[in-house]
């Protein structure tokens, strides 16, 4: 060892004694207020009679005043919040959950088994999630058993939903309409569809939190232009959902610290199927994909930093059973595979149709539809007006009119959720049929049955290389969620189901 | 001249009544409802066709729009707006105070916008030809020009940006007192007086202009009255009857204007409650405010042509 490395390494030895004190977080700072806007759209949000219900508040995080018996953490792992363990029966049918004692509403009252029964009464009455749920038992103050319609090896993370809220026990047509939770802080005052107000609550199951005194909401969904300024003039502390084009405009913001999920929504191409349809042969389904210039498109649209490439399922990089895509762009294959369908000298799509769900979901497909050029695809992009754009897109009900080759936004969820999408009977798989199909749901029968997570991980890898082979559908890019904040903001954490954000561990400097 | 008042006032009934249909029949040609537009994608994803249909038969949705549309008639004319289809709120609740705060910010705009277009018209009319009057046809002109979202984010980046006096974003409550509103409510004000004076500037210069041409102030002007007596007691009276008029139609424009200003700063008015319920298909929301604006349009002409018919003889006649 000469000098020069002996100084070096002894500069190494001395940086590595003073680093656990140089990068220890700086310790939380109590009080202050908090105060941001949010860009995502809520489509529930309630008035002046049910504003505060967790249904209808004004802010998708409904986390910030009530709590769910389980909570998804952005790697999309389930964590317990007001249970505090669960069992399933050897059936996965029925499932004991021990709920967590010594938590008190916001009116000063124990939460027990009889508020769960009670609020989800109302969630199996009102949301499509809580459909499984057959029954459920009380079988102790603080225990209660869920039966569910079918076995759900993930039942879990459905416990974990943004709505379903634990409220305390009241008849179906009143509950959850006083805004009263569990969550860390209560609701103070609220203008409907504006500004939501709330306050500590000091008698949080979670001690010493939250830090912030108070937490304001202001609603600006797709107010882009609104929330930046509000942002620049000082009045928002953070704001959420921002569009990932805007991310070189925030360098040039001073303070500005801008904040990336793992993943987010991504766009979802639907092919039909239909008889007559081009997609119901699969090698045009297969070419259309290996055409796709996907690291492209998260180039262009997401500056790389706010994008990733989709495997045509409908998993994310937040979830861990995600396969990465396996396979490359390959132009020539494509060719190959149209010439092999009858398109020697290439193919002239049907239009597709998409609707700017985020800002740059016009972005992704103009970049798509140029990438596929190369591969002799010339695909016809319209966009069509959000409004009664499902309606729109989906067959009608005498079936005359088929589904349309159209984008579907799709959101993040665990396994059980997001594969189970591409079932054949759901428009979103375009009726996908056959043998490949078959197994695909062969496959899921078994997952949902199995216990295991590890086995049931090699089972939805198997089901993600079905979908990559036959191409139902094609993911071709998704988005990072993107929020930003001022420097002096910590504890601010993003999450890939942009409605599970939590205010719990926020403070200012 | 009662006859005439009269026969003003049904043919407004008339036009108000046509609003009602032509805004219903728009709202239903739209694509979607309120129950679609109420769900998320990953919600709708996961319900059936019949799960659908259930739904819109809680809400009412099912039935025909004729009907639909002749009981909210019949209610209305009571006075009733109904509630709204997915929170059933009671619509008369939902807009009382985004009214009251969209009528203060037009009175007060209107306060504002009216004398500033009487004296920069008189200015520019009184020194016609000249650096005032080309700075206030330009002026005008200019902020004529430039829609009310442009002026409304420079004001914003000025005034709430680079020196921040003014907050950039209204997040007063809906409810709060006049003076909480009207506090933060300057830039807003400001906007919609560029965006709208111009018209009313260049109608007071016209009328000011013929005035002072005309033979009874060349009269004045000859038996040696002062300048100052001739424009406050010979030619500013002469020019206020098609400035009333045009005062008055300018008041109930301002709605317009109002409303993008409504959205650009989030000032909570009708403007804000109109494009949420257009947003969410609360067709009967919709019903109420466009009610209303009618109302107040054809209130506004209407006082208009009594001032007209009062103040100007000629008019009685017609």
């Amino acid at each position: 060892m000469n000098r020069r490395e002996m100084i070096a390494a002894v500069g190494a030895a001395l940086a590595g004694l003073a680093a656990p004190e140089a990068l220890a977080q700086p310790k939380p700072k109590r009080g202050g207020k908090f105060v941001y806007t949010n860009l995502y759209p809520n489509n529930r949000m309630g008035d002046a009679k049910n504003g505060r219900h967790p249904y209808h508040l004004l802010d998708i995080n409904t986390r910030s005043a009530f709590n769910g018996l389980a909570f998804v953490n952005d790697r999309l792992q389930v964590e317990p919040e007001l249970a505090t363990a669960w069992t399933p029966s050897a059936d996965l049918k029925a499932w004991d959950i021990q709920l967590r004692e010594g938590v008190v509403f916001h009116n000063g009252r124990d939460m027990t088994a009889d508020d769960v029964i009670a609020s989800f009464a109302f969630h199996q009455a009102r949301t499509s999630f809580a459909r499984q749920i057959a029954k459920v038992e009380k079988t102790g103050t603080h225990k209660v058993r869920m039966h569910l319609a079918k076995p759900n090896s993930e039942f879990p993370f459905i416990l974990g939903e943004y709505q379903l809220m634990i409220m305390p026990a009241a008849p179906l047509e009143t509950i959850g309409l006083d805004g009263i939770g569990t969550g860390p802080f209560r609701i103070v005052d609220l203008d409907p569809k504006r500004r939501l107000v709330m306050e500590r609550n000091e008698r949080y199951w979670r001690k010493g939190l939250p830090h912030v005194d108070r937490l304001e909401v202001a609603s600006s969904p797709g107010r882009m232009e609104s929330a930046l300024n509000g942002f620049r003039g000082g009045q928002f502390d953070a704001v959420l959902g921002v569009d990932p084009g805007i991310l070189p405009e925030l360098d040039r913001i001073p303070g500005t610290v801008v904040s990336t999920a793992l993943s987010g929504d991504q766009a979802l191409m639907i092919l039909p199927k239909h008889e007559g349809s081009v997609f119901a042969d699969k090698r045009i389904r297969q070419a259309l994909a290996l055409a796709i210039d996907r690291e492209k498109i998260v180039r262009i649209v997401y500056g790389t930093k706010t994008g990733w490439v989709g495997n045509d399922s409908h998993l994310t990089p937040s979830n861990p059973e995600f396969l990465p895509v396996t396979f490359k762009r390959d132009v020539a294959k494509a060719k190959r595979l149209l010439a092999e369908a009858g398109h020697p000298n290439g193919i002239t799509l049907p239009t597709f149709y998409f609707t700017a769900s985020w800002p740059e979901v016009p972005r992704v497909f103009q970049v798509l539809a140029q990438s596929v050029k190369e591969a002799g695809i010339t695909l016809p992009i319209e966009q069509r007006p959000s409004d009664g754009y499902r309606d729109w897109r989906v067959e009608d009900k005498a079936r005359t009119r088929k589904h349309r080759f159209a984008y579907g936004p799709a959101g993040v969820r665990n396994p059980g959720v997001s594969l189970y999408r591409m079932r054949p009977d759901n428009n979103e798989s375009g009726y996908w049929s056959g043998a490949a199909c078959e197994k695909y749901m062969k496959l899921y029968d078994e997952a949902v049955v199995e216990p295991d997570p590890v086995k049931r991980k090699f089972l939805y890898v198997q089901m993600q290389q079905i979908l990559a082979d036959e191409v139902p559908a094609i993911h071709p890019a998704g988005r990072r969620n993107m929020l930003i904040h001022k420097s002096n903001v910590h504890g601010l954490e993003n999450h890939s189901q942009f409605w599970s954000i939590r205010f719990d561990e926020v403070w200012k400097a | 001249m009662a006859r005439a008042f009269l026969r003003r006032l049904a043919l407004s009934l008339g036009v108000v009544w046509l609003v009602t249909v032509l805004v219903f029949v728009s709202t239903e040609i739209l694509p979607g409802d309120a129950l679609q537009v109420s769900l998320t994608a990953d919600e709708a994803a996961q319900m059936t066709e019949d799960d659908f249909a259930r739904r819109r038969a809680e809400l009412g949705l099912d039935r025909p729009a004729p009907a639909r549309y002749a009981g909210w008639l019949l209610a209305a004319a009571k006075g009733d707006f109904g509630t709204t289809i997915i929170g059933k709120a009671d619509v008369t609740e939902v807009i009382a105070y985004p009214l009251r705060n969209s009528v203060l910010l037009g009175l007060v705009t209107a306060l504002v916008a009216i004398p500033a277009a009487l004296a920069i018209g008189i200015a520019a009319a009184y020194w016609r030809g000249r650096a005032p009057d080309f700075a206030a046809s330009s002026g005008a002109i200019l902020g004529y020009s430039i829609p009310e979202f442009a002026s409304g984010n420079f004001l914003i980046l000025c005034f709430a940006i680079w020196v921040p006096v003014f907050p950039a974003v209204i997040t007063a409550f809906t409810k709060d007192p006049p003076s909480v509103l009207l506090g933060a409510a300057f830039l807003p004000v400001l906007t919609v007086v560029i965006g709208s004076i111009a018209h009313l500037v260049r109608l007071v210069r016209a009328g000011f202009i013929e005035a002072l041409n005309s033979d009874y102030v060349e009269r004045a002007r000859l038996a040696g009255a002062s300048r100052l007596r001739i424009i406050l007691r010979h030619a500013l009276p002469a020019s206020v009857i098609p400035a009333l008029n045009s005062a008055a139609l300018y008041v109930a424009g301002l709605l317009s204007g109002i409303i993008v200003v409504e959205k650009v700063f989030g000032y909570p008015g009708l403007g804000l409650v109109l494009i949420n319920a257009v947003e969410k298909r609360e067709v009967a929301v919709v019903q109420a405010v466009s009610l209303i604006a009618a109302v107040i349009v054809v209130a506004m002409n209407l006082l208009a042509d009594a001032a007209v018919m009062a103040l100007d003889p000629r008019a009685r006649s017609r």
